[in-house]
């Protein structure tokens, strides 16, 4: 596994967002969407995007694919700058379909007037140069690819189930050959066994294509099934990138280990419960100064040092493998942790 | 609640057909269900397997075309079936509380969070515009609202979901109501707000004495959760029991199956599964057993009529002819024994 990694991470990235900085309106408005964010994607790994609502996953998918305008820093494509690109360049990127973007909700973002056939077409269609056989064809093969049969392709989104939709708009987005996807929240909407099948899906696409795929999911035990590589998100910066088995392991930052400590499961066996990750009352009052870190607010273990935001470091440990954390105790929390109290304080 | 019996039954349905498409097809085949008070039961099932029409039946909101043909439901002990519009009114928000998937689609954007709070209790209640407001701050504190006082003058726009749906609990718990219906109620939050609102609800339960009903089609929210659960499929009750018993030996095919795709959250790579095939429609017509064409432990047995629920224990019931067969035990064994070597090698021993 190890060596796998390092053999991966030789080759130059696929995708590499640098320094990425997002501000969504303008003045007094001005929201800082994602600051100083650097994300690599390699060919054939599954990279998980996990982070709670507003921590600017969706932000970074989109800027990626060029729907938000990134104010500093650059994503680069293959080694060629395509945060920059404008007109004809732009267009001419945008059309080669190079970088999918399966959207959230397959309800609302797949036309429900168009049929199937149409909504997975008409990324070709746009682009041009196939006959309409070729289309039917390139088509058909998309759904197939999905598991799902060419006769679907004459029904409407709004005939057809949550899963299978979900489906469509994975189609959609393989039907240009993309070299890159991206997925937001592809299976939130989903019940179980529909989550499995479509993460399975996935999990095939990258086998057999070796498709990099990024998944963004605030569901951290379905990206445990399948993902290579975890980047965990928090207010618009990265507070931990690794491999997937080791950051489930034994997390450096106290967001990931909160985000596992609350994910809902079948057996009570957690090493760390969710009142030992919380602040409480009883803990002395965290920096609150504009550049303190951006966790500090939540967290149980901030002390004067993390009145400055922690930059994502490397975090060397008995491993070889790269792992990354930005937080200035990573080497203590987890012991302070574990000493605090498991059960809640009744009010 | 383990260890204490249940006193009070606050819910009850009693062999409820439900029918859609003007009695053209049957969604609801003779459900029965009670939930006492101080406890919380859960619904799990996939999509389309009756859950919500379940909890709209018990709220008597039961939408156009679709209508209760036979059975029973009670609240409080008294016959509410065929209770008045008049009449549910009376029940909603003084009785029976709701909580839904979307918070956002049942507040109004253009109002104040306050405004629409203490509208309940000024109607419901008859509280004066100053009392409602001091028991609107108390309860936006109660479901851990931080800064009560500025949340109350605040529009939903500027809250966001996790906090929406703590608004939405404190409509629904602002007159002190016996019973509490939440409806895939924390589906669309994130973790870490969903692990919040799942201790709301207990600490409610325990402080109150609330009764739950609540709907999931996650069975690790429900265990985290519930005291019972009610598993339900193609509109009848498969298999219910006390939550640990149903997790630990879940003897229905159909909830080892739900169980087996779950997520068991130990963080560890494993093989994804799912259930083959799809539900039947709403209202196909079938002989027997309805998961039988998707169970990997069907015999010619299964299909030959209608199943009964067989009582396995004090309060376990499951609707499956091979329930007591050998074969299908060691199905259920290979669950959990699969469940105890990926736990904790000494909570697996205890």
């Amino acid at each position: 596994m190890t060596a796998e990694v390092t053999a991966v991470t030789q080759a130059p990235p696929l995708l590499e967002v640098a320094d990425v900085d997002v501000v969504l309106g303008r003045g007094w408005r001005a929201n800082h969407v994602l600051s100083g964010v650097n994300l690599k994607v390699w060919p054939g790994e599954i990279v998980g995007l996990v982070g709670e609502t507003g921590s600017g996953k969706t932000t970074l998918a989109r800027t990626v694919v060029g729907l938000a305008r990134a104010r500093g820093g650059r994503v680069l494509f293959g080694g060629r700058e395509i945060s920059r690109l404008r007109g004809t360049a732009r267009r001419r990127e945008r059309r080669a379909g190079h970088i999918q973007l399966v959207f959230q909700d397959p309800l609302r973002s797949l036309d429900p007037d168009l049929t199937v056939g149409d909504i997975v077409g008409e990324g070709l269609k746009i682009r041009g140069g196939l006959s309409a056989a070729d289309l039917q064809a390139r088509v058909a093969s998309a759904l197939d690819r999905v598991g799902l049969p060419a006769a679907i392709q004459h029904r409407q989104p709004g005939q057809i189930s949550g899963g299978q939709r979900q489906r469509v708009s994975i189609a959609r987005a393989l039907a240009t050959e993309p070299k890159l996807l991206l997925c937001d929240e592809p299976v939130s909407a989903l019940d179980a066994s529909n989550r499995n099948y479509i993460l399975r899906l996935l999990a095939q696409l990258r086998d057999s294509l070796r498709l990099p795929i990024v998944i963004i999911s605030h569901d951290l035990s379905s990206l445990a099934g399948i993902a290579d590589r975890v980047v965990v998100l928090y207010r618009g910066r990265i507070v931990e990138d690794g491999p997937v088995a080791e950051v489930f392991t034994r997390p450096r930052h106290p967001y990931t280990a909160l985000l596992m400590a609350s994910a809902p499961s079948v057996k009570h066996d957690r090493e760390l419960s969710v009142h030992q990750l919380r602040r409480t009352t009883a803990d002395p009052a965290s920096p609150s100064a504009a550049g303190a870190c951006v966790f500090a607010a939540r967290c149980p273990f901030a002390v004067a040092a993390c009145a400055v935001q922690p930059q994502l470091e490397p975090v060397t440990d008995d491993t070889a493998s790269r792992r990354s954390a930005a937080c200035h105790r990573h080497q203590e929390w987890p012991a302070l942790a574990r000493q605090r109290q498991a059960v809640a304080a009744r009010r | 609640m383990p260890g204490n019996p249940p006193l009070d039954q606050v819910l009850g349905i009693e062999d409820l057909h439900v029918t859609v498409h003007d009695g053209a097809a049957a969604a609801l085949r003779g459900i029965s269900l009670a939930v006492y008070s101080g406890e919380i039961v859960g619904l799990v099932g996939e999509s389309g397997s009756g859950k919500t029409l379940t909890c709209r039946a018990a709220l008597g909101e039961l939408p156009p075309g679709v209508r209760a043909d036979r059975g029973k439901v009670t609240f409080a002990g008294e016959d509410v079936t065929s209770l008045s519009r008049r009449g549910w009114e009376r029940l909603h928000g003084s009785h029976i509380g709701a909580v839904f998937q979307d918070p956002a689609s049942y507040l109004n954007p253009n109002l104040t969070v306050g405004s629409q709070v203490t509208e309940v209790l000024r109607v419901k209640r008859g509280l004066s515009r100053k009392q409602a407001h001091a028991k609107a701050v108390e309860l936006l504190t109660a479901v851990g609202l931080y800064q009560a006082g500025r949340v109350f003058h605040q529009i939903p726009a500027e809250l966001s979901g996790g906090m929406l749906q703590r608004v939405m609990i404190a409509i629904a718990i602002s007159c002190d109501p016996e019973l509490l219906i939440a409806d895939e109620a924390t589906t669309a939050l994130d973790v870490t707000i969903q692990a919040e609102i799942i201790e709301l609800i207990k600490d409610l339960r325990d402080q109150r004495g609330l009764a739950v009903l609540f709907v999931s089609h996650d069975l690790a929210v429900i265990r985290e959760l519930c005291d019972r659960v009610v598993v339900f499929y193609a509109g009848e009750i498969v298999e219910a029991g006390p939550v640990e018993e149903i997790i630990e030996r879940p003897r229905h095919p159909y909830t080892q199956a739900l169980l087996r795709v779950a997520s068991v959250g130990d963080f560890q790579r494993r093989e994804l599964e799912v259930i083959p095939g799809q539900p039947p429609h709403v209202g196909a017509r079938i002989t027997g057993c309805r998961f039988a064409e998707r169970c990997p432990a069907a015999t010619a047995a299964c299909t030959a009529g209608d199943i009964a629920l067989t009582r396995l224990g004090a309060a376990h019931e499951a609707r499956c002819v091979r329930v007591n067969d050998p074969a299908l035990a060691a199905a259920s064994a290979a669950v959990t024994a699969q469940a105890a070597a990926a736990a904790d090698p000494e909570l697996a021993r205890r």
